[in-house]
């Protein structure tokens, strides 16, 4: 407490001196500041629909990852998740059109997602878990894992082995990271290089902490004898049957392991390292399978 | 030579608190002859040089994890010690499909009841931990496991299971209605968050999501079983096979904890009583009759018989308390950890039996990752040079006017207290 009288101001001023620095340092400084005032420099009006936008949407469109030369043919989508729903869809006899997008598009930030035809009191983007659901409302499919209980238990090889194990092979094989994963998705994603370079390793980081999130470390033997002994079960499941679960028509469970089988097979991916294929191979009615879905694009 | 399985140690009245852990004991149990193994609750990752648990020792060779026990065993002994031998193509096939559908939706479920609902981990695997585990990973290892299961059950979406991220939430809520002058401070009643209570109140899609995950998986597995004996094979005098050690694993995690919050034993048993009860029974054939205690593992000869060959994990010596310590320091120094993750990948390549062109490669990422590392640390020293620059620039900091400054402030900033009155002092 600063005493009263004639020497009181003196040691309030070498007091404040150190604060007033603080201070002074936490302040913007000037140039700084002018440079921010000025923002926003402007503010643009909202954009324009692309052109590429349907005008009039009398088709579903079906939001997958592709390029615009093979959505327009109607092709498989090189995601196999997308693929997995393009299959189905197409299965169960919905029409609709093919629309190349990215994830950034999505209401959800997953794709696909389909967007109805307008009429019909259309309730806007159907995201992925709910197309099924929204598939038997419009054409009276069976809902198939009702049907049998090995549905969701053979599932489980798809969704966690056979997707490892894929994982590995495109995202983490450096090989194939550069011949196949870093031409599909971070190529058209955009020109700049950095924002490529920085795509990249995000990519591969996080295909990697998905797969450390079950073990401790990535043993791409295991993985592989992983994705061997689903191959086999699948085989063994499907048997000399037309279809899974000796169905006349293919279905859901049909869509998701053409989703793996036709990109593990497909030779236009270009893959340098592909394990997978000759594990697949080793089991011809998993390959015939596959071709004869393909006759459905 | 006598094979030795390092496991987590007991908790909850089984054998290992973890599933993985509880499948193998369960196959060992059922496919060794008793004296061919010993059973040792290390409880410690670091013993293996895979660092997992499970983990078979044999002489100076490690297996770890379920699958490579079981393809390890049946290898080293020619296909006696194979338990999947009986089964046909169709039956491998439901075991192979099975065993991963167990694998990954039991897995959720034990982490979501275990670990992920706050008054289970606080009340009974936390402690549960902390009795199995030497000073000082049981202050190091409980949250890792904590945090991975949290990392694990993410996409599930029932955070509301976990009471501590739910009282960030209302705390802010709650500081809103202070600061919002609504409620005088001091007539808030703080009520007493519990689990059923959150579920019961607000998040009824919360209670949707759990019946619907639990029937996910007991459903197809008690359809499974039916009337039979195991879930592969039909009669009661045949071999359990690698499947029933899988399922046994996960469901005695579900079904024999007695927890704060049982709502994973109440689904099983209300949804699965056939499951409850084969579960009871293999659990009997596997562990034995009476519920295992710690102290059985750590002093063998007090064990009341029971069909496991426990031995004694040999003591923490104070070297490996110091390197664990040293190690978990080093890893969480910002610099210092990723030095040490590069010269373990460089050393993992440098083991391991790829070929040179893998090697070569894994090596080159090592290498380029700690060009980016001393990158990094010159970013971050360039930065704390310029902001001392700037610092000096702007005269916050000077070497010289300091010290008088201080010499200033000792004559004058102190007043004389000799020269002044009571009244002066107090400002009268």
């Amino acid at each position: 407490m600063p005493p009263k009288g004639s020497e009181g101001p003196q040691p309030e001023s070498t007091s404040s001196a150190g604060p007033n620095a603080v201070h002074d340092f936490f302040t913007v400084p000037a140039p700084i500041k002018r440079l921010f005032d000025r923002f926003p420099l402007t503010t643009y009006p909202p954009n324009d629909l692309p052109q590429r936008s349907p005008s009039r949407r009398q088709d579903n469109q079906l939001y997958v990852f592709s390029d615009a030369k093979s959505a327009r043919h109607g092709r498989p989508s090189f995601n196999p998740q997308c693929l997995k729903w393009q299959a189905y869809l197409k299965f169960v006899g919905i029409d609709f059109e093919v629309t190349p997008s990215n994830n950034h598009a999505s209401p959800t930030g997953a794709l696909p997602f389909l967007l109805p035809a307008l009429p019909a009191g259309a309730p806007g983007p159907i995201p992925s878990h709910k197309l099924q659901k929204w598939a038997i409302e419009q054409v009276h499919c069976e809902e198939e894992q009702q049907l049998n209980l090995r549905f969701e238990v053979y599932a489980s090889l798809l969704d966690h082995r056979l997707r490892n194990a894929w994982l590995y092979m495109l995202y983490l094989d450096s090989e194939n990271f550069e011949a196949v994963a870093r031409r599909l998705y971070v190529i058209p994603a955009t020109t700049n290089t950095i924002v490529r370079l920085a795509l990249g390793i995000q990519l591969q980081q996080a295909a990697r902490d998905e797969l450390l999130k079950t073990s401790k470390y990535i043993d791409a033997a295991d993985l592989e004898g992983d994705a061997k002994s689903a191959f086999e079960a699948l085989s063994a499941l499907l048997g000399e049957d037309e279809h899974f679960f000796g169905r006349s028509k293919p279905g859901l469970f049909d869509a998701s392991v053409f989703a793996y089988t036709h990109l593990i097979l497909d030779e236009s991916m270009g893959w340098k390292q592909n394990r997978l294929t000759q594990l697949l191979r080793e089991n011809p009615n998993l390959v015939q399978h596959r071709d004869r879905l393909l006759q459905f694009f | 030579m006598v094979l030795q399985l390092h496991v987590w140690g007991p908790a909850f009245a089984l054998p290992s608190i973890d599933a993985q852990c509880l499948s193998a004991i369960a196959y060992c149990s059922i496919a060794l002859p008793k004296d061919a193994w010993e059973l040792i609750a290390s409880s410690d990752p670091s013993v293996s040089p895979t660092g997992e648990l499970p983990a078979l020792q044999n002489g100076s060779t490690w297996v770890s994890r379920f699958r490579n026990i079981v393809d390890y065993l049946r290898q080293y002994s020619d296909g006696a010690w194979d338990l999947d031998r009986q089964l046909d193509e169709s039956d491998r096939a439901d075991n192979t499909a099975f065993a991963s559908f167990v694998e990954s939706r039991g897995q959720s479920l034990i982490d979501l009841s275990l670990y992920v609902t706050s008054h289970n981990y606080y009340n009974n695997t936390s402690p549960a931990y902390g009795n199995l585990l030497q000073w000082p990973n049981q202050w190091i290892l409980p949250p890792k496991l904590h945090g991975a299961a949290k990392a694990r059950t993410d996409h599930l979406g029932l955070s509301s299971l976990d009471l501590q991220a739910i009282e960030e939430h209302r705390q802010r809520d709650h500081s809103a209605a202070v600061a919002a002058g609504k409620i005088p401070k001091n007539l808030i009643q703080r009520p007493r968050e519990t689990v059923s209570g959150l579920l019961g109140r607000g998040s009824s899609k919360n209670q949707f999501r759990m019946e619907a995950l639990t029937a996910d998986f007991f459903e197809p597995l008690e359809a499974m079983l039916g009337q039979k004996a195991y879930l592969l094979t039909l009669k009661e005098e045949d071999v359990p096979s690698s499947l029933d050690c899988i399922a046994l694993g996960s469901l005695s995690l579900a079904l024999v904890p007695e927890l704060a919050f049982p709502w994973l034993r109440d689904a099983m048993r209300a949804k699965a009583p056939l499951l409850s009860a084969y579960t009871e029974r293999l659990r009997r054939r596997c562990f034995g009759d009476s519920p295992v205690e710690v102290a059985h593992a750590y002093s063998p000869q007090s064990a009341p018989a029971s069909p496991l060959p426990w031995r004694a994990p040999g003591r923490i010596s104070i070297a490996a308390v110091g390197s664990t310590l040293l190690a978990e320091l080093a890893d969480s120094t910002p610099f210092l950890s990723e030095i040490r993750r590069n010269n373990r990948l460089k050393q993992a390549a440098a083991d391991s039996d790829l070929t040179s062109v893998e090697k070569g490669a894994v090596s080159m990422f090592a290498d380029s990752s700690k060009k980016d590392m001393y990158v990094s640390i010159a970013a971050a020293v360039g930065g704390v040079a310029a902001l001392v620059g700037y610092m000096f620039h702007v005269g916050l900091i000077s070497v010289a006017s300091q010290e008088q400054e201080f010499e200033e402030e000792e004559e004058e900033g102190i007043p004389d207290f000799g020269n002044l009155s009571a009244g002066d002092i107090l400002g009268l």
